[in-house]
């Protein structure tokens, strides 16, 4: 592969964290007037992809499934350095859960020919960290999850990935094409260059494909989910007695107490 | 491409609550046995069996299938080849897929650890499984199983359920529910399955796998955690924690810091524990962090900020610099030695 290699990177638009809160008054979730970012963990992932660029050529394309507007994420891709931006939009999808969610964006990806694709660890809204395995077993490739670092072997059509793994590391080479869930704050994200900032914000356009565009109109939206969201509660938040002592040995009072 | 066999039309033959077994070099993450013991309630609710699905080498030279059944389980199949070990989401989702298809459970339960999560997200796919991550709650309503999980950072807990496919499968953090005892008396039946995947099928390769022992800290009474507000010193923390016979625990920004090792991170994608008493220390409050130890029964705050949201998530609270506060704690106990049970 002597022109380098088909890079995606999957970013995802969610309510932005800090905005979404519980309303101290009525006990409830605010999350209605919170802004849309693009999930923090896919700065790490646009990052990575984008280094992974560097180091072996070939093209970055951002991929998000979302509504219109979520376009914007692509933007903040772009912004970054992504060469291209795909948005997979159609009322069709609405209301999938994980399985047609993964399935949408491995078809996408087999359609944009990728070797590698990456996702970010979870997300800050739904948060499962199951979308990049499902599309790694949508497509029957390979995954690497929770990355803290990469090594590419273009001679052997291998990435070799630093894992994250309980009490420790390992170190896994997987063939091409790989779906990389990249670990939440393992690199320092780039930010936007001025130039490339004012493209992606006025001049960039990206492709919009549906559900019927990847051949999956049946297999996508809420009827074909397997799970599905039966009811929401506001976490009650946990009663605490609140109080702020002004010497350290009233505090210690307080532990002795417990103990 | 994997193919996928979609199992909504046979509901009613599905039956059985299946653990995933999680273990490394004959090592059993300690979430297993907190699954088993959840796994027991619901078999016996639904009439069913809980059955424990090992995977690994050389099985039969460790105890894992007798510790599975003094655990709870009523039947462990066993998966046993090379190809097994160490864990790749790429043989395992096969077998798995495999044993699905051939046994038909109703429910299988995941650690959330890495390993877990990495396998719960493969093995989903091919099975057409409805996969709720991250439960807190796992309840049978009216027959209907229900999952509880937090979302949006935990501001919300979401009731997942899955009307149509199986098997249901959900994932746990690891301190989520608490493991039961082992009963050596139990009765149990091992099965040893067909294993339907080869090297040469696989994927991806292990090139090296460097594991320590891995800390516990959720059964700790006590837990003394830290911040970025430690500024790279635990080591009042340590002694204040040793002091009061408890464990050290941190935020997960400490520990992309490097301060403190993965195994002692608090929240969302940590830990959950439910101490007597949780000391937060240069901790702001984020939710994420909170989710991991809102169930406390009493949490101190020490923070040098007096609008920290940890504040009005504490009982107790000192505005004050650790360094200087959590010293003063130490000399006090120092002192006070009647204060601390033996
Ligand atoms: C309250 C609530 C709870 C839910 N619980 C579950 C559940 O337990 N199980 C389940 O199957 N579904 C669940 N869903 C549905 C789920 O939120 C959607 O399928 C969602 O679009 C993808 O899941 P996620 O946000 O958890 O992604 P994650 O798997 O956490 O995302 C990991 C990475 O995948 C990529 N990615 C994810 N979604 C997109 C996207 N739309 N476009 C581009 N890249 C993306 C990003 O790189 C992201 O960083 C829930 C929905 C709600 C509202
Ligand atoms: C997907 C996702 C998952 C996450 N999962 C987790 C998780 O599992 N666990 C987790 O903890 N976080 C998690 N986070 C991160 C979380 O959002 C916060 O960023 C993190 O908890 C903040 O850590 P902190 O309190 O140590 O740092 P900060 O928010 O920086 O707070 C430091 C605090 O220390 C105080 N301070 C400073 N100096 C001193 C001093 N000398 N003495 C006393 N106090 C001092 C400051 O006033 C401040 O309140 C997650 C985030 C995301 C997006």
């Amino acid at each position: 592969m002597t022109d380098g290699w088909n890079i995606v990177v999957c970013v995802k638009q969610v309510p932005d964290a800090d905005d979404v809160s519980i309303d101290p008054e009525t006990g409830r979730l605010n999350r209605s007037d919170a802004e849309a970012v693009m999930n923090a963990p896919d700065y790490n992932a646009v990052e990575a992809a984008l280094e992974l660029r560097d180091e072996v050529g070939g093209t970055v394309t951002a991929l998000s499934m979302g509504p219109p507007n979520a376009d914007a994420v692509l933007r903040v891709a772009v912004g970054m350095g992504a060469d291209d931006g795909v948005l997979l939009s159609d009322p069709a999808f609405g209301g999938s859960d994980t399985w047609p969610t993964s399935l949408a964006l491995a078809r996408a990806a087999e359609e944009l020919d990728a070797d590698v694709v990456f996702g970010g660890e979870e997300t800050t809204d739904s948060s499962t960290g199951q979308v990049p395995p499902g599309i790694a077993a949508h497509n029957g490739w390979a995954q690497l999850t929770y990355v803290e670092e990469l090594e590419s072997r273009p001679e052997e059509d291998k990435l070799v990935a630093k894992r994250d793994v309980e009490g420790g590391y390992e170190r896994v080479a997987a063939e091409l094409p790989v779906v990389v869930a990249m670990g939440f704050g393992e690199n320092d994200p780039r930010p936007a260059g001025l130039h490339r900032k004012i493209y992606a914000e006025t001049d960039f356009e990206p492709e919009t494909w549906t559900a019927e565009d990847l051949g999956i109109e049946d297999e996508v939206g809420l009827a074909v989910s397997p799970t599905q969201v039966g009811g929401m509660d506001t976490a009650d938040p946990v009663p605490r007695e609140q109080e702020v002592v002004d010497e350290t040995d009233e505090l210690a009072e307080q532990i002795a107490e417990v103990l | 491409m994997a193919a996928t066999s979609d199992t909504s039309a046979d509901i009613e033959e599905h039956e059985d609550v299946w653990v995933f077994v999680e273990q490394h070099d004959g090592e059993v993450a300690n979430v297993t046995w907190e699954l088993l013991s959840k796994g027991r309630d619901l078999a016996d609710e639904r009439g069913e069996n809980l059955v424990a699905l090992v995977m690994g080498e050389n099985i039969d030279e460790t105890d894992i299938p007798e510790q599975c059944i003094a655990r709870g389980a009523d039947k462990v199949l066993i998966a046993d080849d090379p190809v097994f070990e160490p864990y790749r989401s790429d043989p395992y989702g096969e077998q798995f897929r495999h044993l699905v298809e051939t046994h038909k459970p109703a429910i299988a339960l995941i650690g959330g650890t890495h390993t877990g999560r990495d396998f719960a997200g493969r093995v989903a796919v091919p099975t057409h499984a409805g996969l709720t991550a991250d439960c807190t709650e796992l309840e049978m309503e009216d027959g209907r199983y229900e999952m509880r999980r937090p979302a949006f950072g935990g501001d919300a807990l979401a009731t997942i359920i899955c009307p149509e496919h199986r098997p249901q499968m959900s994932t746990v953090r690891p301190g989520v529910f608490p493991a039961a005892e082992p009963d050596a008396d139990r009765d149990g039946e091992i099965e040893e399955v067909e294993v339907v995947v080869d090297e040469a099928d696989t994927m991806t390769e292990v090139l090296e796998r460097e594991v320590g022992d891995v800390a516990d800290i959720t059964d700790a009474d006590v837990v003394v955690a830290g911040g970025m507000g430690a500024e790279g010193d635990f080591e009042p923390l340590w002694e204040l924690a040793d002091l009061l016979d408890g464990e050290v625990a941190a935020t997960r920004d400490a520990v992309e810091e490097g301060w403190i090792e993965p195994a002692r991170q608090v929240g969302q994608t940590g830990k959950t524990v439910r101490p007597k008493l949780y000391i937060a220390a240069g901790i702001s409050g984020a939710i994420q962090h909170l989710e991991g130890m809102d169930d406390s029964e009493t949490v101190i705050a020490i923070n040098t900020d007096p609008n920290a949201p940890i504040f009005d998530n504490a009982d107790y609270g000192i505005v004050g610099d650790l360094h200087e506060v959590i010293p003063e704690l130490i000399e006090y106990f120092q002192e006070n030695e009647e204060a601390i049970p033996a």
